[in-house]
């Protein structure tokens, strides 16, 4: 009797569905097992979903003149891009059932070098750029070679691996921010606009379709998916773990190093500590995600939607003249209620 | 060890009103422990009925019987993990109700599963402390009280390694002590022992006996579970058969001799000339040959032919290395010696993903553990072991939803699936709907080997029919099945049956004479094989 499942299991009376629209509502969940509307099972999926909306609707109505612009529309997605770079690639990690504490630092370590190289080497900016990814790429992979190969935990590899980061970042720049002496073609970057939206915001949304791409139809972000369900199983089904799961941490290297050439940007300089702060941001974005449209698992789409509230409620709070600690209450409140909410309505909808 | 010994306060009570010394099993003794009528139902199987047995001071009591006869489902009832559906408990003539694990502790009783259940980072005396918490005050453990009485007892038991040691840098013998000594810390009446000696070498066996003996000569009671009859037979004072859940027989030790026993067991006489073993050499066309392979302790020279088109079952005890073996061959675990060939070809697996790209596949034993994401679709299930299959062009990395959709959909049709739709989450499908999902992930790699460990546990009657027909017609279309079981009923599809015993394989016998009983007896069977 090890079979106990804690799984509701599909009774044979109901397997055979008589309607197309039956089996394409019960394949989805949407109705339970007496075929009445599972409403348990709308809140864990859609739930978060209807908080951004009302938030935005509520907000519009009550700044109709500052809130519910394009200009402001855009300048939303446009404070969200550097979070969901970083988020999006720490998602890889996250799915493949690992942690990344590394990712704040590498941001902060690929602002200051992406300056440094254009500053004090005289690089071009492609080949910076070329070159931060793959420094960010080579974090990640120091990271998933101690975690599979030396067999630490990932909390702790990731913890060690950055804070040495935060100790090169030091080592390179003395402490000062590295400053690009005629940067007006690199904050370009950042601040010039294809149809009156800015290139982060493009960014932002073709790597999204991009790490959409690579998580959902292909055969590594499968297999990531699969190590971040059940290792044992994948491994026993001829999946190889070890190198699915330095990937993931590749990736999300890569993609805080990509964070970090936007964020010096913006300014034309690259502070020691500039990317610390996406850390926590990233993680935040990326848990609020796994408790929209899927049962738990950690996905791009919902990522990008965690990015997009928190900003969304930022945003507001600044518009409605609220304190700075207005924005940590919100942003820490919302995470917990989403993912709760999830965990109670999955459980519910279970029954 | 003999009674000079200091006295450890848990046998002070016992040992005052047994001066008579051991029990002679003519003398009536009172039980220490009784059971009456203890029936237990899963479902519609009954695991127990009317099972009735007395536990005397200071006896060996051994409980054998066949997988599935109902000795772990005696032993979790005692141990307070199930309860009984009908059926009492009485300790010294009072009855007794044993909600919890912690219930039985208090009772005195003490249980050495086999998975012992030690924290292997904690030392040894950390171990032994964690069920001596009576000396805590205040929710502190006062070890300067632990560490005496924790020397007392491992000196007892002849322990020749510091208590500061830690667990996991003990060997398996080392660890079954301190096991052991945990029970003993607090006032232990009866210790269950299952399968003690499953993993020990010969002589490290010898030093258990004498520790047995020890304990019972001191008036506890030791109830014994083994498949190793030489071993019951030498030990035991009383030795309780059960079959089908069934007491069949209670015997006392000296009365019997092992093929007495055997018979017990197996439900009808046992004839030897229906052990025999194939000649090697007379294979047609082996696919996968096996020779020599060793990975302590569960395997430990294993040699056998898989051919083209058949199904060999592999019977054998729990603890025989059937597992083991296959996870061997598979690659999931690494051999310390012998050699494979596949397709006369030489085949080492160092990872199964090597196995499954040389055609070997491998249903592993643990559904849920081992094979599912629960989460996931059936569609993400059944093509866990071929995603890139379902690429667009083989040229591109990029997968086809709909291909996935179609293969899957395919093994559902093929399979007989009963589902909604291959979106839904695996994990609510029936054990049997579930298992052929997980058959059908490793046929769809394509094997020229496939390897089944319990495909049917958990699974229903009808599943379980529908089953035997896909590895029948997998056999048919010319892959080689190895098939594990513990249910020696559904070896009836098998072509041959290789009997798994102690690491080695003992017989293998032709299909049409591999009955439940020949099987069973051949498990027990003792010594070398004859011809």
């Amino acid at each position: 009797m090890t079979e106990k499942s804690t799984v509701a299991e599909v009774p044979a009376e109901q397997i055979t569905a008589s309607s197309d629209a039956e089996v394409r509502a019960s394949r989805s969940g949407l109705l339970g097992r007496a075929g009445d509307v599972n409403w348990w099972w709308i809140v864990g999926r859609y739930g978060a979903i209807v908080v951004l909306v009302a938030m935005i609707a509520t907000f519009a109505i009550i700044e109709p003149g500052s809130f519910a612009t394009s200009s402001n529309a855009i300048q939303i997605l446009n404070q969200s891009a550097l979070t969901a770079i970083v988020a999006m690639g720490l998602t890889f990690v996250l799915a493949a059932g690992d942690f990344d504490l590394s990712v704040g630092y590498a941001t902060s370590f690929g602002g200051v070098l992406v300056a440094g190289l254009i500053q004090r080497n005289g690089l071009t900016i492609p080949l910076a750029i070329v070159l931060v990814l793959v420094a960010g790429a080579i974090i990640g992979l120091v990271n998933g070679l101690i975690v599979t190969r030396v067999g630490v935990n990932a909390l702790i590899t990731t913890l060690g691996v950055g804070t040495i980061v935060v100790g090169i970042n030091y080592a390179y720049t003395n402490g000062d921010p590295v400053t690009i002496n005629n940067p007006t073609s690199f904050i370009a970057l950042t601040f010039n606009k294809l149809f009156g939206v800015p290139y982060p915001v493009y960014v932002m949304f073709g790597l999204a379709i991009l790490l959409w791409i690579v998580l959902n139809r292909t055969t590594l972000g499968q297999s990531i998916q699969a190590v971040g369900g059940n290792p044992e199983a994948a491994r026993l089904s001829g999946i190889r773990v070890d190198r699915v799961r330095v990937a993931a941490f590749v990736i999300a290297g890569a993609c805080a190093a990509a964070s970090g050439v936007l964020l010096t940007s913006l300014t034309g300089s690259g502070a020691v500590d500039g990317g610390d702060s996406y850390l926590l941001s990233a993680f935040a974005a990326s848990f609020f995600g796994s408790a929209v449209l899927r049962d738990g698992q950690f996905h791009i789409v919902g990522t990008l939607l965690g990015v997009l509230t928190v900003s969304v409620g930022f945003n507001a709070i600044a518009l409605l003249g609220l304190n700075t600690y207005a924005e940590y209450v919100f942003q820490g409140g919302l995470l917990i209620l989403a993912v709760g909410v999830g965990t109670i309505a999955r459980r519910r909808a279970a029954r | 060890m003999d009674n000079s010994a200091p006295t450890v306060n848990g046998m002070r009570e016992t040992g005052g009103d047994r001066a008579s010394g051991r029990p002679t099993g003519s003398e009536p003794q009172r039980a220490l422990l009784a059971v009456e009528g203890l029936t237990k139902q899963y479902g519609g199987v009954r695991a127990l009925s009317e099972v009735s047995l007395d536990i005397r001071p200071g006896e060996v009591h051994s409980l054998v019987g066949a997988n599935g006869a109902g000795k772990s489902t005696l032993v979790r009832i005692l141990a307070g993990v199930e309860t009984p559906d009908q059926g009492r408990l009485l300790l010294d003539g009072a009855e007794q109700e044993i909600a919890n694990p912690w219930g039985a502790t208090e009772l005195g009783l003490g249980f050495i599963h086999q998975e012992l259940n030690l924290v292997p980072r904690f030392s040894v005396l950390q171990n032994l402390g964690m069920n001596y918490d009576a000396k805590a005050r205040y929710g502190l453990i006062r070890w300067g009280d632990v560490r005496p009485r924790a020397i007392e007892v491992m000196q007892r038991l002849g322990a020749d390694f510091s208590l500061d040691r830690e667990v996991r840098d003990l060997s398996v013998s080392q660890r079954w002590m301190v096991a052991l000594g945990r029970s003993l810390m607090r006032e232990t009446r009866m210790i269950a022992m299952d399968e003690p000696t499953a993993s020990f070498a010969a002589e490290e066996a010898e030093r258990l006996f004498a520790i047995v003996r020890d304990l019972t000569a001191r008036g506890v009671a030791v109830l014994y579970i083994s498949h190793r009859l030489d071993e019951v037979l030498d030990l035991s004072e009383t030795i309780s058969v059960l079959r089908n859940g069934q007491l069949v027989a209670s015997l006392q030790a000296s009365d019997v001799d092992r093929a007495a026993l055997t018979e017990a067991i197996v439900g009808r006489a046992v004839q030897e000339t229906t052990r025999h073993i194939t000649p090697r050499g007379v294979a047609k066309d082996a696919v996968l040959e096996v020779r020599g392979l060793v990975r302590a302790p569960r395997v430990n020279g294993v040699s056998l032919d898989l051919h083209h088109g058949e199904i060999l079952g592999l019977a054998g005890l729990v603890g025989a290395g059937r597992t083991e073996l296959a996870r061997l061959i598979f690659g999931a675990d690494r051999l310390s010696a012998g050699t494979m060939t596949l397709g006369g070809r030489p085949f080492a697996p160092k990872a199964p993903f090597e196995a499954i790209a040389r055609g070997v596949a491998l249903v592993p034993e643990e559904r849920r553990s081992q094979a599912l994401l629960l989460r996931n679709s059936v569609e993400a299930n059944i093509n866990l072991a071929t995603i890139s299959d379902n690429r667009w062009r083989s040229e591109l990395p990029l997968l086809s939803p709909r291909k996935a959709r179609v293969a899957a959909k395919q093994m559902v049709e093929r399979f007989g699936i009963k589902l909604v739709s291959v979106a839904q989450p695996v994990g609510g499908l029936s054990g049997g709907n579930q298992q052929k999902v997980v058959v059908s992930r490793y046929v769809r790699t394509g094997p020229s080997v496939l390897i089944l460990d319990e495909p049917t546990v958990g699974v229903d009657v009808g599943a379980r029919a529908e089953l035997y027909k896909i590895i029948r017609a997998l056999a048919d279309t010319g892959t080689a099945v190895l098939m594990i079981s513990s249910d020696f009923d559904e070896f009836a599809i098998c072509d041959r049956v290789a009997v798994m015993r102690d690491g080695r394989i003992e017989s293998v016998v032709d299909g049409a004479l591999a009955t439940k009983e020949t099987l069973t007896a051949l498990c027990y069977a003792s010594g070398s094989p004859e011809q």
